[in-house]
């Protein structure tokens, strides 16, 4: 709490000096606040889709450039006052941006930075050959009774472009933001709906983006496609955001103010090799430094994003917990889920091939079965993480459809991976809190689930830590628990117990009888019974993706066909 | 029907160019899985030290192919070396890293080269005759650069292939971990490959100087045409790049000839984002990698 008053404190300062500056001092000076606070929208806002987000873009300055060209014809066409027509311009990048990123967010990496590159292109290409923008001579607006009304305005966006990443950094929306950089796979399985997420951030990079065109527009007076789409806008953003740290709140606001003074003063001594020093700068940054100037201590530490959730001591008795939804009737169906004739080609490669498989409530089953015999696939079509070639699948006594995993995951059905899939950047509260925040809607409530989970699964002493600082086996526990917090009515487990040691393996028996006995069907792969067989009701035994026996764990254990998949006819020979 | 034989020509020997201009990123993708984003301007550098031996001694593109090709070669070994090198290639960090790294270098590249040459478009006048078979004319300079390219294409193809040198490279593309340990020294291979890239890179350059004048801006969009084309041929696919190659000289002479030069430098990005979106494994798939 003391944390977000300092924060609160020194953005309200820094606006304050901002006002002053512009009231008070010489045109010069009004014009580098001007343009530092320029740079530092400009950097919180590509900081939202390419460092908190984590998709890259070497694109938005084509938003800058249609927020400049749409503030300007709106106060052209339309004599717009001009605080209309900026937020006119932003509104329509962000509501552009939706559809467009739609589109492009289906990519990521190097394909998503270039293709937004591509896009900066096109539009600069389109903005070029329209008569309604003066083409490539450009345009002129009336220009601004002076200075300091413009440069107040862009401190007020700066201020509040720092205000939103700050509230963002805070809320269930960074939280999901922060899990979708660090791996969206989990991410989806823990119920985020990443698709959303990222085009959300997007959007609001986008309308800062714009303001911050529309407003330069107003204060230079004119708008040609060659400065509305610079590179080197694009390039002093990218660097501004790399030199103060990537995906922070702060970071980008410091490299934002260090970054423009430091243009101004190459601006004014080597105009011509600017781009060679700002370009070395980032080269360099990239090498030795990528984790900027908020990497390095102490502002590391004071920089560092601020841990979310409160754990709620009083709330940890097992009946705080939910009790699954499963264990209601499901449509007069015994099974909650259920798949038959389940089946998945690869190619010409059969990985599963027809499988028939139900659970009911409170039901643990075992699948198990040999390397390769189809166990993951078979996960992977359960929880539509990936779409099976042929057989239907019933969910709590309906079919489940092509669905995608965060709603399957909301519904009720959890998973974990068979090589953890944990977020390296969210404590261990904050990886099950994610979870839960997508199971109630209450953030309190949320805090609570989290609680007895942790104290469930005894990770209360992990719950400031990083997974990385976990050992294997406490990691494993970590991704139950994640999958815990949507109280699911059925929980997938794929190899949970592996690297465990004994007294984790009996914590982790413990947990999953528990939910078990709250009406939670449990399906567990294990690469072999005996860790799986104390809790199995049932078993089921996959190999080369078909059942070759089903039945209690001890009979199946005993039958000669298992013994085979397992061993080879060769031992069958040898034991008799 | 004679001028759309003609264009078509025109297109396919444009396809060399292309194919020599995205063979270097291609190769550097192939062994670093880097996309290295100064590409483009690293062709621009070429193709304006290919205008300055014209200018100074009298160098045809085809005689500057060699010592601009040598040249970049070793910006290229350097570059790789002394920044590359020192990145770390794990996880989603490393892959960022190189992006900006690159994307600094990029800058530095097509800022030295505004210093040395100044922004104005430059050109080399080269064969400016005409090859006629009946209707039909084809511009000579254009046949001798796209024979030239093939060439060069072909001699890096055949050297990755045949020679021993060649075929560590491969392996350490298809798996550094697994070359490594057969004995290959990782890291010079990776100079050798990044070397060679921007060899070609510049190589193609010098070439596509004397077929349309170009200036220092146009570095982005020879990046992006140039990873368009790997994309649309699969990254790390030789045999799909070719034919990437070759739809994308059609597309652009078709373009130009019917649509004007706006909209075909604007078709370019288009169909660079449609082929990311709708085909993102390439024409071929993983027929015929690296």
């Amino acid at each position: 709490m003391t944390r977000l008053i300092i924060e609160i404190v020194v953005l309200a300062g820094l606006a304050l000096a901002g006002v002053m500056i512009a009231l008070g001092a010489n045109a010069y000076v009004v014009q580098l606040l001007f343009s530092t606070a320029l740079a530092v929208t400009l950097a919180v806002g590509w900081n939202l889709i390419g460092g908190m987000a984590g998709y890259v873009s070497f694109g938005q300055v084509a938003f800058f450039g249609l927020g400049a060209y749409a503030g300007a014809l709106a106060m052209l066409t339309w004599a717009l006052p001009w605080p209309l027509a900026i937020v006119l311009a932003a509104s329509l990048a962000a509501l552009l941006a939706w559809p467009l990123g739609r589109i492009m967010l289906r990519l990521s990496g190097i394909f998503f930075a270039l293709g937004m590159f591509g896009l900066a292109r096109v539009a600069q290409i389109i903005v070029n050959a329209l008569a309604i923008t003066g083409g490539p001579m450009g345009t002129s607006i009336p220009t601004a009774e002076g200075p300091a009304a413009t440069a107040m305005a862009m401190v007020a966006l700066a201020t509040g472009a720092v205000a939103l990443t700050m509230a963002i950094s805070r809320a269930r929306f960074g939280l999901r933001l922060a899990a979708l950089r660090d791996d969206a796979i989990a991410a989806a399985a823990a119920g985020v709906d990443t698709s959303r997420v990222k085009v959300m951030a997007f959007c609001a990079s986008a309308g800062l983006a714009a303001a911050a065109g529309a407003l330069y527009a107003r204060n230079v007076g004119y708008i040609d496609p060659a400065s509305g789409f610079a590179g080197t806008i694009e390039l002093q953003t990218v660097l501004m955001v790399l030199a103060g740290g990537i995906g922070t709140v702060w970071g980008p606001v410091l490299g934002g103010v260090l970054i423009s003074l430091l243009s101004t003063v190459l601006w004014a001594r080597f105009p011509t090799e600017q781009q060679i020093i700002l370009g070395a700068l980032t080269l360099v940054l990239a090498i030795a430094m990528p984790g900027g100037l908020a990497s390095i201590p102490p502002l590391s530490l004071w920089l560092r994003r601020p841990p979310l959730g409160v754990f709620k001591p009083t709330a940890f008795t097992p009946t705080a917990m939910e009790k699954a939804p499963a264990a209601v009737a499901v449509n007069g169906e015994s099974a909650v889920l259920a798949c038959r004739g389940l089946g998945k080609r690869f190619g010409g490669v059969v990985a599963v091939a027809g499988v028939d498989l139900a659970v009911a409530p409170g039901e643990i089953l075992a699948v198990i079965g040999p390397n390769g015999a189809g166990k993951s696939t078979l996960f992977d079509m359960l929880s539509a993480f990936s779409a099976p070639s042929s057989g239907e699948i019933r969910f709590r006594g309906a079919p489940r459809g092509t669905m995608p995993p965060h709603l399957l995951a909301r519904a009720g059905l959890a998973r974990t991976f068979q090589t953890s899939r944990l977020f390296p950047r969210l404590t261990v509260f904050e990886t099950v809190l994610l979870a839960a925040t997508s199971h109630h809607p209450r953030w309190r409530d949320a805090e609570q689930a989290t609680s007895a989970l942790l104290v469930a699964t005894d990770l209360v002493g992990d719950a400031e830590r990083f997974p990385d600082a976990l050992p294997p086996g406490r990691q494993r526990l970590l991704e139950i628990a994640r999958a815990l917090a949507l109280a699911p009515a059925v929980l997938l487990l794929d190899e949970a117990m592996a690297g465990m040691t004994v007294a984790e393996i009996a914590r982790v028996q413990a947990v999953l009888r528990a939910a078990a006995g709250r009406g939670t069907a449990i399906i567990a792969i294990e690469h072999v019974l005996p860790a799986i067989a104390p809790l199995a009701m049932r078993a089921l035994v996959l190999d080369n993706g078909q059942t070759i026996a089903e039945g209690a764990p001890d009979a199946v254990l005993a039958d000669p066909v298992v013994i085979e998949a397992y061993l080879g006819v060769d031992a069958m020979a040898l034991a008799s | 029907m004679a001028s759309i034989i003609a264009l078509v020509i025109l297109g396919l020997l444009w396809g060399g160019v292309y194919l020599l201009m995205a063979e270097g990123l291609n190769l550097i993708y192939g062994v670093m899985k880097v996309v290295n984003l100064a590409h483009g301007d690293l062709i621009v550098f070429g193709g304006l030290l290919g205008y300055s031996l014209f200018a100074h001694a009298g160098f045809t593109p085809i005689a500057a192919l060699l010592p601009v090709a040598l040249v970049l070669g070793a910006l290229g070994a350097v570059v790789q070396w002394g920044i590359l090198e020192r990145i770390p290639l794990v996880g989603a960090d490393g892959e960022l890293r190189t992006l900006l790294a690159t994307f600094g270098l990029s800058y530095v590249v097509s800022n030295t080269s505004f210093l040395l040459w100044g922004g104005q478009f430059q050109s080399i006048p080269f064969l400016q005759g005409a090859l006629r078979l009946g209707p039909i004319a084809i511009p000579e300079g254009l046949l001798a650069c796209s024979l030239a390219a093939f060439i060069a294409a072909l001699l890096v193809d055949f050297w990755l292939h045949r020679t021993l040198a060649g075929k560590a490279l491969r392996a350490t593309a298809q798996s550094p971990l697994g070359a490594a340990s057969c004995g290959l020294e990782i890291r010079r291979i990776r100079i050798i490959a990044f070397a060679l890239g921007t060899a070609m890179a510049g190589g193609a350059g010098a070439l596509v100087i004397a077929l349309v004048p170009f200036q220092i801006s146009s570095g982005g969009d020879l990046t992006v045409q140039s990873f368009t084309l790997i994309a649309l041929g699969g990254l790390g696919n030789y045999l799909g790049a070719w034919i990437a190659a070759e739809i994308l000289g059609l597309a652009e002479v078709l373009s130009q000839y019917y649509l004007g030069p706006d909209i075909a430098s604007a078709i370019i990005y288009l169909l660079f984002i449609a082929v990311l979106l709708f085909r993102p494994q390439g024409l071929l798939g993983r027929l015929g990698r690296v």
